[in-house]
């Protein structure tokens, strides 16, 4: 690095030139998500118009693949806000490299997995029941219900993602303002909200940053713990646990870790980003992935441990079912993708490469999905009352319903990728010196 | 309901019959018998209209309850000396043949094409005259029914004689032939006597499903109940597994026709109490305990406690029947079970032919194969087939009626025999038109209609009255019988005469005579292949209708389609699986069946249900003329695919889950809570001031029949899911009925509905307070406010909630029967049993005019209220004196799954802790 | 650029402000036009009930033992129209509907939704008037419904008289 006004040069450039024309392979990738959003759009009216059975959903398996989605969506929406609140608390200087596509993951994936509490609900054109708002019935929600728990939380949780969020973007949208012209320069000068980057200005901004951060960190904890009580209040076999809070967190974390790293890796590449971001960089997510998999594996030996020392009939029968029974094959892969093949981070050099890293996280985050899948579906088979026990198997309509959820997703992150800048160049700016 | 239809229901006159003489007549003077509230009554108030059922030949007094003009719900008629209040799940169900899409609307005639058009009642009745008219020339003309008894008897019989019309005898698939035929040469009556169940206390059943299709299922069940009172001891043997067979105290399997080894087996070692003749005796073979064993399977021990308990007994009755008179040995088997009668004193009394079953007309399908093979040498005129769901059984018949010059079916659907018809007639249904059924002697029960006809159709009384251009119409026909026996058609729901004792002698030189010519010492060669009673479909006539199919076999739990049923050691020796579809040799090579494993049937026993005895052409007996429903020495074929069964069970086998009453099923690990260690709440257990609902059920006399289930599912509005649904799992019953295996008893049956829990799990995750806890203890349910979460489904231990997937379906006339005063679930709301709120409601309501609470008895839920024998009684809990605080009270009370501390309200009861020894 | 910095504000208000919009229209859309439907016959509350002072209960017969108030049959009014001004159009169908047997066929006016379990029974039983839901029949030609049957009007008033308010009370 020659100076640091010429590497900031670079960056303020590498970054806007990312936000410039869009390339034929960005445009390809934009239609087939949307098409895939659509799709799924389109799959969610047919099963309004005609009714849940057109899912696989079935009694007793009364949730499926959309609580799944759920789950998988909050769960990815953890590390951004791990990664910018968490870490930033902690100083830890490799964070500035993927806070933005991070936090910015976070909104988009806690918007696609707040679609799912409505696509799954019998008559989703009532989910404002959910609400609590004043009305001539004195109608209440029933607070004693997870599920009301979850809506606070959700909504919650997007909401100060998306402060904090729009607050550490303020700086950069004032740097494009800097370098757009026409109508765009305009947007972004509304946007940056009169930045000029006078001291004044950071001191405020600082303070402000570092208040969310402390609002946003005990979000991280709070939002998948309420989730995972969904569960745990239950009195569902499997459901029922106390640990379920602290593994539903650890999970998500490693699933949202896995996620950034599925994005960033690629995108790096594409959008020429490889001064800016390093193996280093990379080689401390893949430090993160190594730590929360642990935890993770500890959870699940720890849930079985639970089961056979309670002695409790159902609970022994339960997770006995969950590892030999019709599902054994998708817990064996959840096990194989989330506990034993993250071992292999503890090789430095497989922790430090990149083709690796991103086949693992695409396994991880297959097996965090199938995590969710099997703890759900598993329990809900095989409950207390034999004559009710039954098999699931996802129809077409849920599966089209979970990749149009993915192609939300990125068709968000790939519209992210061009309006606002994918590194937090003042961050970085700062962590550089 | 539509504008248009309430003025058809108002009483516009069905115009087709406008003109046509008595017809029209007929149909307009159906007007004073409607079921509808008069001008002044009140547009809530239910109108009940007592008649009798005509689903099955047992002729069940029912309770027509009809709201805003149309019958919505049946129920046993508590007065009735057949079923005293009971009413089976075919009852039940049996609006659904009153309401069905596929009813036939109007007379059709075969077109030249061969397809059926649209005819006019008059073109049709002038065809027939004419072709009548015509047959005078030399052919012959014939009338072949189901079971008629009463005045359509009488009347059948003057058409027979003024058109020159031979009436054949009677076609059921149960005739009872070896019974009949064993008690003609027994005492010289060739009848079906009455078995006094309820006063005998031990009950010997070789074969007879007394709870399926014996005679008059619902009063069985009724006087078993009522045995089981004063300890009524039975043992029950059969070749294969039965619903019956599961209810026995002691249930024995023997090897298929060996029946008539046991029956002699126990002639010949059970004390007498009036010494048979010598010369019948000697033509009983002698049977070693050895050799009895050797034949029958059934175990030294087995054999001697039957001995011994038949000698101890004071009032023994053995009654053979169903599968075991119906194979080579089912003469010496019904002979044998008759000299035991004889031999025990229970001849006159127990065994009483002064209330012998009607079955006069009654002719068995071999006398018929007989009168047929002497008809195809004959010029058929005009062919009748009144009331027949399949010819199936009688060789040849369905080609005698294809030749004749004009073959007639009045018929309600498009039946098998219907093929083979030029003309249909559509007959309304028995809620439409006047009639008598006299189902045994000493009792004729009338059919009142309730209902204009739905269609343009027409009673068959009113059809035979307009052929032999008689005056009146069948309404006065019935009247005028009813007032020849001095009773009032009008205000006598049933006419009960008193029967004289009927005295018998035991023809000793035929009954040896007939023992050693018919004996077979060969039983049938394993495995062999049983149709099973079906208490779903009867013979199979019953099975048109919807909710018979939705409900699953309470054996088998089987819903929709065939199933082969076998036991597990069968299925690994024919290394078949569950689904797979396979042939039976015995059947020909046409029909494959899917195959059920059943962890409960007995081996080397392949069983099928009767309904499909209906479509096969089953061999004969020669000795009985009964249909062989038992066939040994078949194989299966080849495996051709597999398919997915509509098992509703996920698993018979719950043993240390707590769910059934014994300690192999409920452990101490799952006891509700130990002493000083009382279970911490969460939140506060809700209290009740005035109500408390609750019911108990004795599971000792909750026979599996599912008559509950079949009531529920008519009162609630409950829609039908379909096959492909229940493939998914997704049925919509609020009450099953779960086989379990239990210990040493194949299957115990649980009926489970939601147990309106103190501490109900599903209550604290409904977000929206779809699901509360209401002041008299119910679980509410509130439809439109439900946003179908299923979390609360997802939360219920019992599995009880159900979800609307779909809308559901009511074809039109289906739409018709709805109850009123429930609502009709829209897609995506969670349903569930609301212990029948509506009429908690209108109870309720009533006691508040008259300002007290609900008395006990004062009402009581569909499913109690249908129960034959009485296993279910509901009622408030926090009343003392209520039968089900007593019964809830009671020792050996038990609640599913108690160690959750749910605090369900639904109380099982059972006496004998039968399960020592336990499926592991 | 000041002008620039509130467009996310305007942008804000004008989503709240569309909304309160739709809920006015909304509003606006439920309350019905204040006509009644066309009967059959021009059966005038205000004559029978007012005028000629005529019981409620003289006609919807079954109002105090029933959950319906019963419509009363053309026997009712026969009693008095075979004299009564007979002379009248609608009154002659009447007559003549009457003869045939045949209901006249009323179009309903008051319905509760397919959920709710109502009955007049009790509602008389505790004295409250017909009008307190009804309004003044007497003053609507052709009759309507004026207040909205909807829960919270239920509710409330439940409330205010110490009646239930358990759901299953009146949700079937």
């Amino acid at each position: 690095m020659s100076s640091p006004r010429a590497y900031f040069e670079k960056l303020e450039i590498d970054v806007l030139a990312a936000m410039g024309k869009p390339s034929i392979g960005y445009l390809i990738a934009l239609a087939v998500s949307a098409t895939c959003f659509v799709v799924g759009m389109g799959l969610w009216g047919y099963q309004m118009l005609f009714g849940m059975g057109v899912a696989g959903i079935r009694h007793p398996v009364g949730w499926g693949v959309y609580i799944t989605d759920f789950v998988f969506w909050v769960g990815i929406a953890h590390s951004g806000t791990l990664i910018s609140a968490v870490l930033f608390l902690f100083r830890a200087k490799f964070r500035s490299r993927f806070n933005r596509s991070a936090e910015a993951m976070t909104i988009f994936a806690v918007m696609t997995a707040g679609l799912f509490p409505l696509i799954h609900l019998g008559r989703s054109w009532f989910a404002y029941w959910l609400f609590p708002y004043p009305n001539q019935r004195e109608l209440w929600v029933n607070f004693r219900s997870p599920l009301v728990w979850d809506v606070f939380a959700v909504s919650t949780y997007l909401t100060v993602s998306a402060v904090f969020f729009f607050v550490g973007l303020v700086p950069d949208l004032a740097v494009v303002r800097g370098r757009a012209e026409g109508i765009r320069k305009k947007i972004y000068a509304a946007f940056s909200l009169g930045w000029i980057g006078s001291a004044k200005q950071w001191i405020h901004y600082n303070q402000l940053y570092i208040f969310l951060a402390a609002l946003a960190t005990p979000l991280v904890i709070s939002v998948h713990s309420v989730v995972s009580w969904d569960f745990a209040m239950s009195i569902v076999p499997g459901w029922h646990t106390t640990i379920f809070a602290p593994y539903f967190v650890a999970g998500a974390i490693f699933s949202g870790t896995a996620m950034v790293l599925t994005l960033m890796i690629p995108m790096r590449k594409i959008l020429k980003l490889e001064d800016h971001i390093n193996i280093g960089h990379f080689e401390s997510l893949a430090k993160i992935l190594l730590f929360t998999s642990l935890i993770v594996g500890y959870a699940y030996a720890v849930e079985f441990a639970l089961a056979f020392y309670s002695g409790h009939t159902f609970e022994i029968a339960h997770f006995t079912y969950r590892l030999l029974g019709d599902y054994w094959a998708l817990y064996a892969l959840m096990v194989f993708s989330n506990v034993l093949l993250p071992l292999a981070l503890f090789v430095k050099k497989l922790r430090r490469n990149i083709p690796f890293l991103f086949v693992l996280s695409i396994f991880v985050n297959i097996g965090m999905w199938l995590e969710r899948f099997v703890i759900i579906v598993t329990s809900l088979s095989k409950e207390y009352d034999p004559y009710s026990w039954g098999t699931y198997v996802p129809s077409m309509v849920e599966v089209g319903i979970t990749i149009g959820s993915f192609g939300l997703f990125f068709t968000l992150f790939l519209i992210f990728t061009k309006v606002l800048p994918v590194l937090a160049i003042t961050e970085v700016k700062e962590t550089a010196l | 309901m539509k504008r248009r239809d309430f003025v058809k229901f108002l009483g516009v006159t069905p115009g087709a019959l406008a003109g046509s003489g008595s017809l029209a007549d007929a149909q307009e003077r159906l007007f004073e018998n409607l079921l509808r509230p008069k001008q002044q009554d009140p547009a809530d108030m239910w109108v009940v209209h007592q008649t009798t059922c005509t689903e099955c030949p047992a002729g069940c007094g029912v309770l027509v309850k009809g709201r805003e003009g149309r019958p919505v719900k049946l129920e046993g008629d508590p007065d009735h000396p057949i079923n005293r209040g009971g009413l089976c799940m075919r009852g039940q169900a049996s609006l659904g043949r009153l309401y069905h899409q596929e009813r036939l609307r109007e007379p059709l005639a075969r077109g030249a094409d061969g397809s059926w058009e649209p005819i006019s009642w008059n073109a049709a009745l002038d065809r027939i005259s004419n072709a009548l008219v015509e047959s005078r020339g030399g052919s012959r003309n014939v009338y072949l029914s189901s079971r008629t008894t009463g005045s359509l008897a009488q009347l059948l019989d003057e058409f027979a004689a003024s058109l020159n019309v031979e009436r054949l005898p009677d076609l059921e698939l149960f005739s009872y032939g070896a019974l009949r035929e064993a008690y003609d040469v027994l005492f010289g009556r060739r009848e079906v006597p009455a078995y006094h169940v309820e006063e005998a206390d031990l009950l010997v059943t070789v074969g007879a499903d007394l709870f399926e299709s014996f005679i008059s299922p619902v009063r069985f069940a009724r006087h078993v109940s009522e045995g089981l009172e004063h300890h009524l001891d039975w043992y029950h043997l059969e070749p294969q597994l039965t619903m019956t067979g599961t209810n026995a105290g002691h249930r024995i399997h023997l090897h298929a026709g060996s029946e008539q080894w046991l029956l002699a087996y126990l002639l010949k070692s059970a004390q007498p109490r009036s010494p048979l003749p010598a010369r019948v005796l000697d033509a009983v073979p002698d049977v070693t305990i050895e050799q009895a064993f050797a034949r029958t399977g059934v175990t030294p021990e087995q054999l001697q406690g039957l001995v011994a308990a038949w000698d101890a007994a004071e009032h023994p009755l053995v009654i053979a029947g169903g599968v075991s008179t119906a194979h080579a040995g089912g003469l010496p088997t019904a002979l044998l079970a008759g000299l035991l009668q004889e031999s025990s004193g229970a001849i006159g009394n127990l065994v009483d032919f002064g209330e012998a079953e009607n079955y006069d007309s009654v002719g068995t399908p071999g006398e018929l194969v007989d009168r047929v093979v002497d008809l195809a040498s004959a010029n058929v005129g005009v062919c009748f087939l009144s009331r027949l769901h399949t010819l199936a059984p009688v060789a040849g018949l369905q080609e005698v009626a294809g030749s004749a010059v004009l073959t007639v079916g009045l018929t309600d659907f498009l039946y098998p025999p219907t093929e083979a018809c030029d003309l249909l007639l559509p007959i309304s249904h028995s809620l439409e038109s006047w009639g008598d059924v006299e189902t045994y002697r000493g009792l004729t029960s009338v059919v009142r209609p309730a209902f204009t006809p739905l269609f343009d159709t027409v009673a068959e009384g009113d059809i035979l009255l307009h052929l032999m251009a008689a005056p009146g119409n069948w309404e006065d026909y019935v009247a005028r019988q009813w007032q020849a026996a001095g009773a009032d058609v009008e205000e006598q729901p049933f006419l009960e005469r008193p029967t004289r004792p009927v005295s018998t002698r035991l023809r000793a030189a035929p009954t040896a005579d007939r023992l050693a010519s018919s004996w077979t010492p060969d039983t049938l060669e394993e495995p062999v292949l049983a149709f099973s009673p079906s208490v779903r479909f009867f013979d199979g006539r019953s099975q048109v209708i919807s909710l018979l199919n939705e409900i699953p076999d309470p054996l088998t739990a089987v819903s929709y389609g065939w199933a082969l049923s076998i036991s597990e050691d069968d299925a690994m020796m024919q290394s078949v699986e569950e689904g797979h579809v396979v042939q039976v040799s015995a059947l020909g090579s046409e029909d494959f069946f899917p195959v059920r494993v059943h962890p409960a049937f007995d081996f080397a026993v392949l069983s099928l249900g009767m309904e499909h005895a209906a479509t096969a052409a089953l061999p004969i007996d020669a000795n009985t003329g009964e249909l062989i429903r038992c066939i040994g020495g078949v194989e299966l074929g080849r495996v051709r695919d597999s398919a997915v069964l509509t098992v509703l069970s996920g698993s018979m086998d719950a043993s240390g889950r707590g769910v059934l009453p014994n300690d192999v099923h409920h452990p101490p690990g799952v006891e509700a809570h130990e002493p000083g260690h009382e279970p911490r709440r969460l939140y506060p257990t809700p209290e009740h001031e005035t109500y408390r609902w609750a019911m108990a059920i004795d599971l000792d006399k909750c026979t599996g029949c599912s008559a509950c289930v079949a009531a529920c599912y008519v009162e609630n509005n409950i829609s039908i899911a379909g096959p492909d649904e229940h493939r998914k799992g997704r049925e919509m019953s609020w009450i099953r009925i779960q086989p379990y295996l239990d210990g040493d008893r194949p299957i115990e049956f649980m009926p489970v509905m939601c147990q309106q829990c103190g501490n109900a799990p599903c209550e604290t995750v409904c977000p929206v307070y779809a699901t509360y806890h209401n002041p008299d203890g119910l679980n509410a349910q509130v439809y439109n406010r439900c946003v179908g979460t299923r979390y609360c489904a997802n939360n219920c231990p019992y599995k009880a909630r159900r979800f609307n997937w779909f809308a559901g379906q009511r074809p039109e006339p289906m739409d018709l029967l709805v109850n009123p005063d429930v609502s009709v679930r829209p897609k995506g709301v969670m349903e569930k049993c609301t212990f029948c709120v509506q009429r908690i409601r209108e109870a309720k309501d009533h006691a508040k005019d008259e300002d007290r609470i609900v008395l006990d008895g004062e009402f009581t839920t569909a499913c109690a209220q249908s129960c034959p024998s009485g296993a279910i009684v509901f009622g408030n809990l926090l009343d003392e004196n209520s039968e089900v605080y007593r019964w809830a009270h009671s020792e050996n009370v038990h609640r599913i799954l108690e160690g959750l501390g749910t605090e369900p309200a639904v109380y099982y009861l059972r006496q004998d802790n039968r399960g020592d020894t336990g499926h592991e | 650029m000041k002008v620039l910095r509130l467009i996310p504000y305007a942008v804000l208000f004008g989503y709240v402000g569309a909304a309160a919009v739709g809920l006015v229209v909304l509003l606006a859309l439920r309350s019905d036009g204040g006509v009644g439907p066309d009967q059959p016959i021009a059966f005038s509350h205000q004559i029978h009930a007012a005028d000629l002072a005529l019981d409620c209960t003289h006609c919807h017969q079954t109002v105090e033992v029933s959950r319906f108030p019963g419509i009363p049959s053309t026997d009712v009014c026969m009693v008095c129209h075979e004299f009564t001004a007979t002379d009248r159009p609608d009154i002659q169908r009447l007559t003549r509907l009457h003869n045939e047997g045949r209901p006249v066929e009323w179009i309903k006016v008051h319905s509760v939704p397919w959920h709710v379990y109502f009955t007049h029974k009790r509602h008389i039983k505790a004295e409250i008037e017909c009008t307190a839901c009804h309004s003044d029949v007497t003053v609507q030609l052709p009759v309507r419904q004026v207040r909205s049957f909807d829960m919270g009007m239920c509710v409330n008033c439940h409330r205010a008289n110490g009646a239930p308010t358990d759901c299953w009370t009146c949700h079937k």
